[in-house]
């Protein structure tokens, strides 16, 4: 039976958010909570693994007292257990003093082999946690997941990129981050549902982790935002003149040099 | 009071609505198209998300949820598919609410599992050709013999009947007795005698094999028979003020899909330069739309809560049933205007809803049976005074 801990995080649905101009940041207060979408395909994973494998997971988050909505949420699903990490003093963390703060937590949950998070959250964006956690629960980080199976106590990942597959065999317990197009994210049953909100959910708060104030949130964390300003994409338009085989030439040379076209 | 849905009825919406988006879209307009059931695959699927056993206990299979979260499923499963939207609520509020209700506890192990996990679809029939409204004037007769009883005679207009395998079945045992002499029986496919007659070719809900079931004979054993003998027409009643609610959330859902494909179309569409939303001829239809649904979706909920409080609601399931149902047509006939010619093809989905949403005012009573229930307790109640 496999042991596996997902890390997930509640998120302003930022599809549906108004940004502030001014201050360039989300207006949270008229925008609906979520699940990150990518930390539900890290769910998915875990529980495919558990479905052909058996395995006991445990959802984790950090936040807010209102994030254990994602916990409800992963109990419907059909996780083991769930933990909520949080405290007053957690508030203001950047990636890293998050990354430590949820490693603390999830070493408190006993021995591992898994430990799933998603690629990145869809307010930061910043994709940090994932190899942040590799370092400070010092196991090593799978990313582009496409297969996993499990064969002589030895996980074998079929890893996709680009247009090659690498196929390797890790040795537990080591860390994944699952992107969305690693799984299609199963429904809840109604029964997981209507049971979900009776489990019980154990919160760590700064007690419970160590340490002192000053080594946590906003007072703990290096990095500083000095600004923020909205970015937008921009597409530019090229026309190629020439003979069709020129501009065939040309587009495949523009294509190349966006690696795009690799061969 | 409160008017805002809990935690746990909202995220049954959240899953329900990923169920119809994801999976059941795709086939909406397939089943209208061809006229054929859903794929075993997805009734099965269906069954693994406790979608054939929505209030059932969870010892059978089911989900054990409220009547609120029952309507709410209903709506969003009828929003993307009316004729899947029926085939549930059919099963649900007129076979499994009944059995569960009324049956025995052996009758319930029997049957209550194999419903609620969607192995065996479910349906209920009262209905003759020649008994509609008028429900104690059945043909189909039931004679003891013995352990059993010898059912024969002919249904009509059996939703589910083409897919179905148990059928919640009214026969009478003294057709002199009218409504005292009516009985209801379990009566399974499997029993030699019964037999699955005309598919209906129908207008809207084509993906439901509703059709014509003959009874030859069938030999019914009598620990099947729901209820006691006399009480066979007082347990349809009940049954259908249950399942009123439930129509009246899949009219919801029709109506709701068409006001918002409206609404949609409305602010895309432009005549004149300008998107047709912002004239008021358009814009004040869709108001209208919007206000009835709440209004609807409020009376539903209100039925919804007074059954699971145990309080009466045949009255107020008639007034959610009657009003939703009325509303739907009405909204479909307004988002079929809204759509000009766009309407009338059948490339995009609203003659589908507008062909849908019809049967909702005919079937489980009329709405002109529904006024009969809702105006003979107003004359009950004020002739008292």
């Amino acid at each position: 039976m496999l042991s596996i801990a997902v890390t997930i995080k509640q998120v302003p649905d930022t599809q549906k958010a108004r940004f502030d101009p001014k201050t360039g940041t989300i207006d949270r207060s008229g925008t609906e909570s979520i699940m990150n979408p990518d930390d539900l395909h890290a769910l998915e994973m875990a529980l495919s693994i558990k479905d052909r494998f058996g395995a006991v997971i445990t959802a984790i988050t950090m936040g807010p007292p209102h994030a254990i909505d994602v916990l409800d949420e992963a109990y419907a699903l059909g996780v083991d257990s769930c933990v909520l990490v949080s405290d007053p003093a957690f508030a203001g963390s950047d990636s890293l003093v998050t990354s430590k703060t949820l490693s603390s937590a999830i070493c408190k949950l006993g021995a591992l082999d898994i430990v799933i998070t998603g690629c990145e959250a869809i307010d930061g964006n910043t994709g940090h946690v994932g190899f942040q956690l590799s370092e400070y629960l010092d196991m090593p980080l799978i990313t582009q997941i496409h297969k996993f199976d499990v064969c002589d106590g030895h996980a074998v990942i079929e890893r996709l990129y680009g247009h090659e597959y690498q196929k390797i065999k890790v040795e537990f317990p080591f860390l994944m981050a699952i992107g969305k197009n690693s799984n299609r994210v199963r429904i809840p049953r109604l029964a997981d549902i209507n049971a979900c909100l009776d489990k019980k959910i154990i919160t760590f708060s700064m007690k419970d982790l160590g340490g002192t104030t000053m080594e946590y949130g906003s007072a703990g964390s290096p990095t500083v935002v000095i600004e923020t300003e909205l970015f937008s994409h921009k597409r530019t338009r090229e026309v190629f003149s020439g003979s069709p085989g020129d501009k065939a030439d040309l587009l495949v040379h523009k294509l190349k040099k966006h690696n795009i076209l690799r061969y | 009071m409160d008017f805002i849905l809990s935690k746990n009825q909202l995220m049954v919406q959240k899953s329900v609505r990923k169920l119809a988006t994801e999976v059941l879209d795709e086939w909406a307009p397939v089943l209208d198209r061809e006229a054929r059931p859903l794929p075993p695959e997805i009734v099965a699927e269906m069954g693994r998300l406790n979608i054939w056993g929505i209030q059932a206990p969870q010892q059978f299979g089911g989900a054990g949820l409220d009547s609120i979260s029952y309507a709410i499923a209903i709506e969003e499963l009828s929003r993307v598919s009316a004729t899947v939207g029926l085939g549930v609520t059919v099963h649900n509020s007129v076979c499994l609410a009944p059995l569960l209700k009324f049956g025995t506890p052996e009758q319930t192990e029997r049957f209550a599992r194999d419903l609620a996990t969607g192995r065996k679809i479910g349906g209920f029939t009262v209905t003759e050709p020649q008994a509609g409204s008028d429900a104690a004037s059945i043909q189909t007769i039931a004679v003891p013999d013995g352990d059993h009883y010898i059912l024969n005679g002919q249904k009509a207009f059996v939703t589910n009947g083409g897919v179905g395998e148990l059928f919640l079945t009214a026969a009478s045992l003294d057709t002199s007795k009218k409504t005292a002499g009516i009985a209801l029986f379990i009566v399974e496919k499997s029993m030699p005698g019964f037999e699955v007659g005309k598919i209906e070719d129908l207008m809207g809900m084509r993906g439901n094999m509703v059709s014509e079931l003959f009874f030859n004979n069938v030999r019914v054993p009598k620990e099947n028979m729901l209820g006691r003998p006399e009480d066979g027409f007082r347990i349809s009643m009940q049954t259908l003020d249950i399942g009123r609610i439930g129509i009246a959330a899949q009219a919801l859902g029709i109506g709701r899909a068409a006001f918002e494909a409206a609404a949609t179309y409305a602010t895309e569409r432009k005549q004149f330069n300008k998107p047709i939303g912002t004239f008021q001829g358009v814009s004040f239809k869709l108001a209208d739309m919007k206000t009835a649904l709440d209004a609807a979706r409020l009376l539903i909920y209100r039925a919804a809560d007074l059954k699971d409080r145990g309080l009466p609601f045949s009255v107020e399931s008639a007034m959610c049933k009657a009003f939703a149902s009325s509303t739907a047509m009405r909204i479909c006939l307004d988002a079929l205007q809204i759509f000009g010619g766009y309407g009338y093809v059948k490339d995009l989905p609203v003659e589908r809803f507008f062909r849908d949403a019809k049967v909702t005012e005919i079937y489980e009573g009329t709405t002109e049976v529904m006024k009969i229930i809702i105006g003979n307790s107003i004359i009950k109640e004020f002739s008292r005074l």
